[in-house]
């Protein structure tokens, strides 16, 4: 006897219960304990049991269990991948070749190449010799105890996938910026992709691409970090002061001109915060990225958890936070350099 | 009347469950919960019989290989460790044994777990020649060029990445693809199978896609023991080619847990199952879409010729309700 038998008999689907009943449902561990310590399974007003999919199937095995809701999703997926992946794979492919082509150049090109480069690019940004030696110090370190190839893939598939943020972000920021329509639509997109876990849409974007294909995990970094670039932009033309608008009205400005002379200059400190808390969250999923067979530092420490190896895990995690206080004094420190220049 | 009613149900749940508890004192037990499934099968068996046979109060822990074993080696806790797979446990495992911290219960499944290089059956139909390794290397076209190894930090990444050298599958024109995670590599499989596309790589059973897909194991060529063993070992400088032979499985406790419990400890030694009959236990989880749980219950109810073996006479008593059933 089930608990809600009596909803099906005051319906009277009895018989359509009894007539579609499918497999019953496997015994569950519950049952078979009260199976064997003898005792019938008695509910008192305590234990009602909500009447949830389970429960109802309980009394009438027609109605569907709650596994076969996820059942149901699954083979949803199954059938619609095929088509998915035929729009996603052409327009994500630029992806994998960018991820691959950065990977390549930084492993091939001569370390006595690519450590000036980097520091070339410091100074340019920065124009500051603390930091300069700062990098050149973390870098050199890195290098010395042989984690600079880790330490290199880490910091391409950053930076191809931080630049790709900034090149759809910063577009989709100003035109939230610009339709209250549609901000409203995309605040719950950026909502739900700050907050799933990753892992979610990770083995789906497995069944759509191949295993082998980088892009598998720059798709990953890329819709993880992708969020506060578009936020920020968005803040940032949003809070261009009215009065210089109507300033730029007043001079006769179109609106193309206002928005690229006026507005993009005026928001480029909140842009840039933006772009530097993207650089932080692409470091952040480095290590997930890794269980999708990302190389780098993330590797090394899945090696060191599934190893128990505390020395790697340790060193390769230290080395992804020398990165990320890099990359973060760096962007800080241009950030800084357009402050000063708007102030002056 | 209909609170006291309540009252007195609620009571007469109680009542059995206290009285049990104190007919055999057995205290609290730990045991491991390994992250795969079969694993979660054999702990869900094995914390029934504990609590329902000889009335103990039986903790899960969820661990896995490596963080199980050191726990035990630095806590001396949790008190069972089951489907330990020897071949992945490294030296831990064996300084805790010569130093009489653990004690191995016995092989949990008959006659081992089962680790190899496959490809699905459906190949090896269309290409009967891909069933040897030699076939594959001559055919690298045919299996996608591509390999796809073990996770880092997994026992037979070590192996496989011996056997790689040994066998020069890069030479061969065989990339070799390195999975980021178990689910990667069981995904990739997956995805292959349910498109009929050549896949080649590592795979380990009793698993479920090992049940659910029909796969061929590609030989190796013959096991040679020796061989093995120094393609265990990351820094061998002669890696050789050898199949991998049947993985030992087994149960251990600490030796404190057998001193203080003989009778359960008698249970976990007792505790083989066949391997086939895991592999049936497993198809029919993923057929039915069950849970753990449910797949211990099915082999609770179809298989008691096979548990009930392991039972102490008032185990088997107190089971007798589950065992009447087959």
């Amino acid at each position: 006897m089930a608990t809600y038998d009596f909803v099906f008999s005051a319906l009277g689907l009895e018989e359509w219960c009894d007539a579609n009943g499918g497999d019953a449902a496997p015994m569950s561990m519950d049952a078979l304990v009260a199976q064997s310590s003898g005792e019938e399974q008695t509910t008192s007003i305590w234990e009602l049991p909500f009447p949830s999919m389970d429960a109802l199937n309980e009394a009438c095995p027609a109605f569907p269990q709650s596994r076969a809701l996820t059942l149901g999703l699954e083979n949803g997926f199954l059938n619609v991948k095929d088509s998915i992946s035929v729009v996603l794979d052409p327009i994500t492919q630029p992806l994998s070749w960018m991820l691959d082509g950065a990977l390549y150049g930084v492993l091939n090109t001569p370390w006595w190449i690519v450590i000036p480069l980097i520091l070339l690019i410091v100074w340019l940004v920065s124009r500051s010799w603390q930091l300069l030696t700062f990098v050149a110090l973390s870098v050199g370190g890195l290098a010395f105890i042989d984690y600079y190839d880790y330490a290199m893939q880490t910091l391409a598939i950053i930076m191809v996938c931080a630049f790709l943020c900034v090149l759809l972000g910063v577009p989709i920021g100003i035109a939230m910026s610009r339709s209250d329509k549609m901000r409203a639509g995309t605040i719950p997109i950026l909502d739900m992709l700050q907050t799933l876990p990753p892992f979610v849409y990770l083995i789906p974007l497995i069944f759509l691409f191949s295993v082998t294909e980088p892009k598998l995990y720059g798709i990953a970094i890329i819709l993880y970090a992708i969020v506060p670039v578009i936020r920020l932009t968005d803040l940032g033309i949003r809070m261009v002061d009215e009065t210089v608008i109507e300033a730029a009205d007043a001079f006769g400005m179109t609106d193309r001109q206002k928005l690229f002379g006026v507005q993009v200059p005026l928001a480029l400190p909140n842009i840039m915060a933006g772009v530097n808390q993207t650089i932080m969250m692409s470091l952040a999923m480095v290590v997930i990225a890794s269980l999708v067979s990302a190389p780098g530092l993330g590797v090394l420490v899945l090696r060191g958890i599934n190893n128990l190896e505390l020395g790697v895990g340790l060193v390769s995690g230290l080395g992804i936070v020398i990165l990320a206080v890099i990359l973060d004094r760096v962007t800080k420190a241009a950030l800084n350099r357009i402050n000063a220049a708007q102030k002056g | 009347m209909k609170k006291l009613s309540t009252i007195l149900a609620a009571g007469a749940l109680a009542a059995p469950v206290a009285a049990h508890a104190q007919s055999d004192e057995c205290g609290n037990v730990s045991i491991t919960e390994m992250n795969w499934a079969s694993a979660q099968v054999v702990t869900s068996v094995a914390s029934f019989l504990m609590e329902q046979g000889y009335g103990c109060d039986v903790s899960v822990v969820s661990s896995d290989t490596i963080p199980a074993v050191t726990s035990v080696a630095e806590n001396g806790e949790p008190d069972i460790v089951t489907e330990l797979w020897l071949n992945s446990t490294g030296d831990t495992y064996d300084e805790l044994r010569d130093a009489g911290k653990v004690v191995e219960a016995g092989d949990v499944l008959d006659p081992g777990g089962v680790e190899g290089w496959w490809i699905p059956t459906y190949l090896a139909e269309e290409h009967p020649e891909l069933k040897t390794i030699e076939g594959i290397l001559e055919n690298p076209e045919l299996v996608d060029a591509r390999f796809h190894n073990c996770p880092e930090g997994w026992g037979c990444r070590v192996v496989s990445d011996n056997l790689a050298a040994a066998l020069d599958l890069e030479g061969n024109g065989i990339e070799v693809f390195n999975s980021g995670s178990g689910q990667v590599l069981a995904t990739s499989m997956a995805d292959a199978v349910l498109e009929e596309e050549p896949w080649f790589g590592y795979y380990w059973g009793p698993t479920v896609p090992l049940g659910k897909y029909d796969m061929t194991k590609v030989d190796l060529g013959a096991v040679k023991d020796d061989v093995h063993a120094r393609n265990q070992n990351a820094d061998t400088d002669n890696p050789g080619v050898s199949d991998f032979p049947a993985a030992p499985i087994v149960t251990a406790t600490t030796s404190a847990f057998q001193g203080d419990h003989p009778e359960l400890f008698e249970l976990m030694s007792n505790m083989t199952f066949k391997t086939s009959n895991m592999s049936k236990v497993l198809a029919w989880k993923d057929d039915n879409n069950a849970s753990a749980d449910e797949a211990a219950v099915y082999y609770l109810t179809n298989f008691q010729d096979q548990w009930s073996n392991w039972l102490s006479e008032s185990a088997r008593e107190n089971l007798e309700k589950v065992l009447d059933q087959g």
